[in-house]
């Protein structure tokens, strides 16, 4: 167990995350909104660590199973960024048991510390492990509304699609251990040859899993309906860009792409997603389950940047990354204050919004023009650098689908805001908005706003963690 | 002031802030003054910026760019960072554009205030328009197609919420989604072009961009595909066919603001875009030629649906799209300065013409062409300025559209392409014959509904003031940008020295695109083939240049002086169908060529052809989300739980069946073995244990010891 100390953030996350659990028994149940904000404090007690020893290289190095890096650090503070907004968001939640906010919370914060190892992971058994335990805590994350049978029929869709993903790429690994003789993921140790390269695309359909990529994106609408909406945003966000993370890691640092043949694959599993998610999503009229689809195709772009497989490209996938956690963040924070308030997640709750929450509309109009791509906002930056990316190797057409892509996504975000600008109220119901929650949209907001107008801090600072260790 | 040019758009921006953000609605707020004073203000600015590049008294293009954000970037190869600087690049084409914008933007607003006084959203509107302004003034100003780009963005969702701006009515909902969507299709064209250019050149800077071109280095294909694209974008914004649908159904927004997209802002976007990028399509002449068929299909259709419609804004509508037609014509067959002095001037009649229709919808309340009639007597401030537009817009000598559609014409007959000539020619006079009709039924003759006739006044001050304004401009422009060149001065033609793909060599005589549009000309426009000498050369290639287009711009003489005639004619055929109460002649034609009138009356069946996309794509769509619900769900999700089902009811039936069995079986053959051994030992005497102990130990031993 070499440089186990370079884990220490994630497992003392882990740890607190076990704490708040315990906790849960002693602290009464009147008081246990406290857990939350225990665990939020957490997190970004975590966050701030990172955030400050992010360019120090001690705290860098390569480890057993393990390597910490400028670019692992980089995934870690989105990942953080995320759970701390929608633990945020899960305080203003009130379908909420309240009883049980220390295993909600726990559950978060383990999720969470999976995904930080993950990210770090450079060794297959410690991914699957960093994996499942992403996985079961979302399971029972995604079904935490238990009376709502909506959130049961989701996480069971959910659990089921996870196991047979998981059995997929135990099948992988397995045959890239039959290939190699070791489950440690180095280029070295591995003659290209069918089984290896069996085994790799194996492994790619269970991470496609994890990041909702055609074809293993069908758990994606039922589990984010149903499930709680900060749940939701979570689901949507960290997981996901994680397993992008791990993703470049071994598809862009381990195993080049173009020394494997993979580049075609990765880049039709691009097409089909955005493709899958834009087209599905033009026809939903429940908002969760719209921004699910949209998801899925914000997955798509996200994968362009894989499939082209330069620097690149690798660092237009942490900009966009970093960008796509502000604006889901707080398109999902305004979906779930309007649809506490009405009961419904469906579009026509979203009738004459303006009327009301002058505020939120705005919010949510910037964070979903953002998703579309729409110049000057956060969004359009992102996509240009990985469009850049795409047409300056040569894969244009990729770029062209993309465009072509979000052209389309125009249309549902359109619908949206048409609704919350060009439509009566349909009653006139408060739509009561917790702190909390304005905090969140907040956030994103300014980040949607910031990064599009002027991109250079970030800019430098994704430069600034593109290193990977191997 | 051209140091302060970066004002331009933001002073605009912010009065849209404030009036949008800062003030309450009130339909008698004097707010709205905030847009006014604040176009006015820029109005001041570009005027002044206008008359310094038009005196020579700076250097043009003036460019000043500020450190915005550095972006990686690896051409051929070599990685390194590019700064990405955010700036204003003023030319003649720009600084007359300003001038444009604004005073069409002003004249607008003005006329607004009194349009738009008793509507529920007052404020908003103003905001809008202020808005829609700020992002076609930073798109003329910006140095940078990125920024460029933002702001067109920002100008589709502008004519979106513009053309929607009365909501609650269908056809502005319908109207404001159909314009986005085709704009938005059109734009990802341009967004394809944009990325491209950055992959070759590695900058969107304009004059880096021109600098990259100039030099050849950009190979044939690839400008071809940027040309291809750029077109695409235009094509969207500027309503060319056959993305034109958009903007006859735009003008269910207000009237002021119709006025303000058809003259200065949204269809004039893609024009100018041509012209700022021009030497992208210099450096592809076929996608030129495109653009010129393009345009003439555009000018030729919309005027030909323009002579049956009977709604006022429609018509004008259709004479926008087919007079857009006509300047990409002149784009592409490399009139540069025709296209773009047809701008300018078509910004003053048609903005004219829409606020005038506007102070006759105001009088009449109807759109309906057959309701009016005989209006001359009642709106006679109207009826002059409109009659001023409608002699420009016909081409009548000496007024403004004159100028610009006879050097058109003179482009085109000069590109040697004589079909296109014709059919531009005869829509030339097609616009005379339409606009002269819209005249006739509006004012001529007597009153056909004289309960609407009785009713109808002449506008307020406000809204007449700035309709004189513009019917002076529609009548002089023409003449005083023509007058001594000025219009060559200001807008001249940009070049590029090589052609794609050929760098420049010491001694290979470098093609020119300039030579190879003007067989005439191209010995002298041959450019020097390094840069140095290009330089040296410059004053005498620019005056050679201004020669050469002072040539094209010119008709042969016999055309030149017939032009006019035809014009009238036409004007004449149009009085002699509509001139009657009831229009005999026209119903008689009408009848006559009845199935022609239809395919008219139909807009050539291209909005049911885009229907029929649309709907296909739904069904489409539908498919997908209906594969979705049923056979993914079903099949896989649901499927998948049934699949477990079965498997795991097997295991079971197998566990029942088998393992259990087995179970039982090892169970029972233990149980068996423990009776059978107890049987052996009998009572748990411990002297028979021992005895099994030994007998144990000496089978062992034996076997130990015997091997």
């Amino acid at each position: 167990m070499n440089n186990l100390r370079l884990l220490l953030p994630e497992t003392v996350l882990a740890t607190l995350a076990l704490v708040i659990a315990f906790a849960d028994l002693v602290v009464p149940a009147k008081r246990a909104r406290v857990l939350y904000h225990l665990a939020w404090l957490s997190a970004a007690g975590v966050l701030a660590w990172i955030a400050f020893t992010m360019g120090d290289a001690s705290t860098h190095g390569v480890g057993t199973l393990w390597s910490v890096d400028p670019f692992s650090q980089f995934f870690k503070l989105t990942t953080l960024l995320t759970c701390v907004l929608c633990l945020l968001l899960g305080l203003d939640y009130a379908e909420l048991p309240e009883n049980q906010a220390g295993t909600f919370s726990a559950l978060m914060l383990l999720s969470t510390a999976g995904l930080m190892y993950l990210v770090s992971a450079t060794d297959l058994l410690l991914i699957f492990v960093a994996l499942e335990l992403v996985s079961i805590s979302s399971f029972i994350l995604a079904g935490f509304e238990r009376g709502n049978p909506k959130s049961n029929e989701g996480s069971m869709k959910y659990f089921l699609f996870g196991a047979f993903s998981s059995a997929v790429m135990v099948f992988g690994i397995s045959l890239y251990f039959g290939a190699t003789g070791t489950t440690h993921l180095a280029a070295s140790a591995a003659a290209p040859g069918p089984m290896l390269i069996l085994g790799l695309v194996l492994i790619l359909l269970g991470f496609g899993f994890k990041a909702s990529l055609a074809p293993m994106h069908f758990w994606v609408p039922d589990a984010y309906e149903g499930a709680p909406t900060p749940v939701t945003t979570f689901l949507s966000v960290a997981p996901k860009l994680a397993t992008f993370a791990a993703l470049a890691r071994v598809f862009g640092a381990i195993f080049p792409l173009q020394a494997y043949d993979l580049t075609l694959l990765f880049s039709i599993m691009a097409a089909l997603t955005m493709t899958i998610g834009n087209f599905t999503a033009m026809f939903q009229t429940d908002v969760k389950r719209l921004l699910a689809y949209s998801s899925i195709a914000q997955a798509g772009y996200l994968l362009i940047g894989l499939a082209v497989g330069t620097p690149l490209g690798r660092e237009g996938v942490m900009l966009y990354s970093f960008v796509y956690v502000a604006m889901n963040v707080g398109a999902f924070a305004v979906v779930q204050a309007v649809g506490s308030a009405k009961g419904s997640y469906d579009l026509s709750a979203f009738d004459g919004l303006c009327k009301r929450r002058l505020g939120l509309s705005l919010s949510l109009m910037f964070c979903l023009l953002s998703l579309a791509g729409i110049p000057p906002l956060a969004g359009f930056m992102g996509k240009l650098y990985i469009f850049s990316a795409a047409v300056q190797t040569g894969q244009w057409w990729l770029a062209v689908v993309g465009v072509l892509n979000s052209v389309v996504s125009v249309y549902y975000y359109f619908a949206i805001a048409h609704r919350m600008f060009f439509k009566e109220p349909s009653d006139d119901a408060a739509i009561p908005v917790g702190a909390y929650i304005y905090g969140g949209v907040a956030v994103a907001v300014v980040g949607v706003l910031l990064f599009g107008v002027n991109p250079e801090p970030l800019i430098a600072g994704v430069r600034a963690s593109t290193q990977i260790l191997p | 002031m051209i140091e302060h040019a970066y004002l331009i758009p933001l002073i605009p921006l912010a009065a849209s802030a404030l009036m949008h953000f800062g003030a309450k609605e009130d339909p008698h707020s004097p707010a709205p003054w905030i847009g006014v004073v604040a176009m006015a203000i820029c109005l001041g600015m570009s005027l002044s910026i206008l008359s310094a590049v038009a005196s020579g008294s700076v250097a043009v293009p003036y460019e000043h760019n500020w450190p915005w954000f550095s972006f990686a970037a690896s051409i051929g190869g070599k990685s390194f960072i590019y700064d990405m600087p955010v700036g204003v690049l003023i030319d003649g084409p720009a600084a007359v554009l300003l001038v444009v914008v604004t005073l069409v933007s002003l004249m607008v607003q003005i006329y607004s205030i009194a349009y738009m006084h008793d509507d529920t959203r007052y404020m908003r509107y103003f905001g809008f328009v202020s808005f829609f302004t700020a992002s076609m003034l930073g798109l003329v100003v910006s140095s940078n197609l990125l920024v460029g780009f933002m702001s067109w963005e920002l100008m589709g969702l502008a004519s979106y919420l513009l053309i929607g701006f009365w909501f609650e009515k269908d056809g502005p909902t319908e109207a404001q989604k159909k314009a986005f969507m085709t704009t938005k299709l059109g734009d990802s064209g341009l967004y394809v072009a944009l990325l491209f250019l950055f992959a070759k050149v590695g900058s969107f800077q304009l004059t880096q961009i021109h600098h990259f071109y100039d030099k050849g280095y950009m190979p044939a294909a690839a400008a071809a595909a940027i040309a291809i694209g750029l077109l695409f974008g235009a094509m969207g914004k500027s309503a060319q066919f056959p993305l034109f649908i958009w903007l006859p159904d735009a003008m269910e927004g207000p009237t002021p603001g119709s006025a303000l997209i058809h003259a200065a802002t949204m269809v004039a976007a893609g024009i100018f875009l041509v012209s700022r990028t021009y030497f992208c399509f210099l450096a592809a002449p076929q996608v030129m030629h495109a653009a010129a068929w393009i345009g003439c299909a555009t000018a030729f259709l919309a005027a030909a649906m323009a002579l049956v419609s009977y709604d006022i804004k429609r018509v004008l509508a259709f004479s926008t799209v087919s007079q857009l037609g006509f300047m990409m014509c002149a784009l592409g067959v490399g009139g540069y300065t025709a296209g773009l002095f047809h701008l300018t001037t078509h910004a003053f009649f048609k903005a004219l013409l829409f606020l005038g229709a506007g102070s006759v919808i105001h009088s009449v309340h109807t759109n309906d062409l057959r309701l009016m009639g005989g209006l001359s007597k009642k709106m006679i401030v109207s009826f002059f300025t409109i009659l001023a537009a409608i002699a420009a817009i016909s081409g009548i000598p000496f007024t403004s559209g004159y100028y610009s559609k006879d050097m058109i014409l003179a482009n085109i007959w000069h590109s040697g392409d004589r079909p296109l000539f014709f059919i531009m020619l005869f829509t030339a006079l097609m616009t005379a014959f339409y606009m002269s009709r819209l005249f006739i039924l509006a004012f001529w003759g007597e009153a056909r509904d004289h309960e609407k006739h009785h009713h109808a006044h002449e506008s307020p001050f406000l809204m007449t003031g700035p309709l004189v304004l513009l019917a002076f401009l529609a009548l002089t422009s023409g003449f005083m940008l023509d007058r001594h060149g000025l219009v060559y001065k200001l807008l001249p033609k940009p070049t590029i020295s090589v052609m794609p793909g050929e760098v420049a060599r010491e001694h290979a005589p470098p093609a020119t695109l300039v030579s190879a549009t003007m067989p005439a000309e191209g010995g002298e426009h041959a450019a020097a083939p390094s840069e140095a000498k290009a330089e040296e050369h410059a004053p005498a290639h620019e005056a050679a240049a201004e020669h050469g287009e002072h040539h094209e711009g010119h008709l042969p003489h016999a055309l030149h002086l017939a032009l006019p005639f035809l014009v009238l004619g036409s004007i004449g055929f149009a009085f002699f169908l509509y001139k009657g109460p009831d229009y005999a002649a026209a119903e008689s034609l009408k009848a006559t060529f009845a199935p022609v009138f239809t395919v008219l009356d139909r807009r050539w069946y291209l909005d049911d052809a885009f229907d029929l996309l649309v709907v296909f794509c739904d069904k489409v769509a539908a498919l997908a989300f209906w594969i979705d619900a049923n056979v993914v769900d079903r099949v896989f999700v649901d499927g998948w739980g049934l699949l477990m089902r079965i498997v795991s009811e097997i295991s079971n039936l197998i566990d029942a069946l088998f393992v259990d069995r087995t179970v039982d079986g090892f169970g029972g053959l233990s149980l068996d073995l423990g009776v059978g051994l107890r049987g052996l030992v009998k009572d748990g005497q411990v002297q028979e244990y021992l005895m099994y102990v030994a007998i144990a130990f000496s089978l062992a031993a034996t076997l130990i010891l015997t091997r």
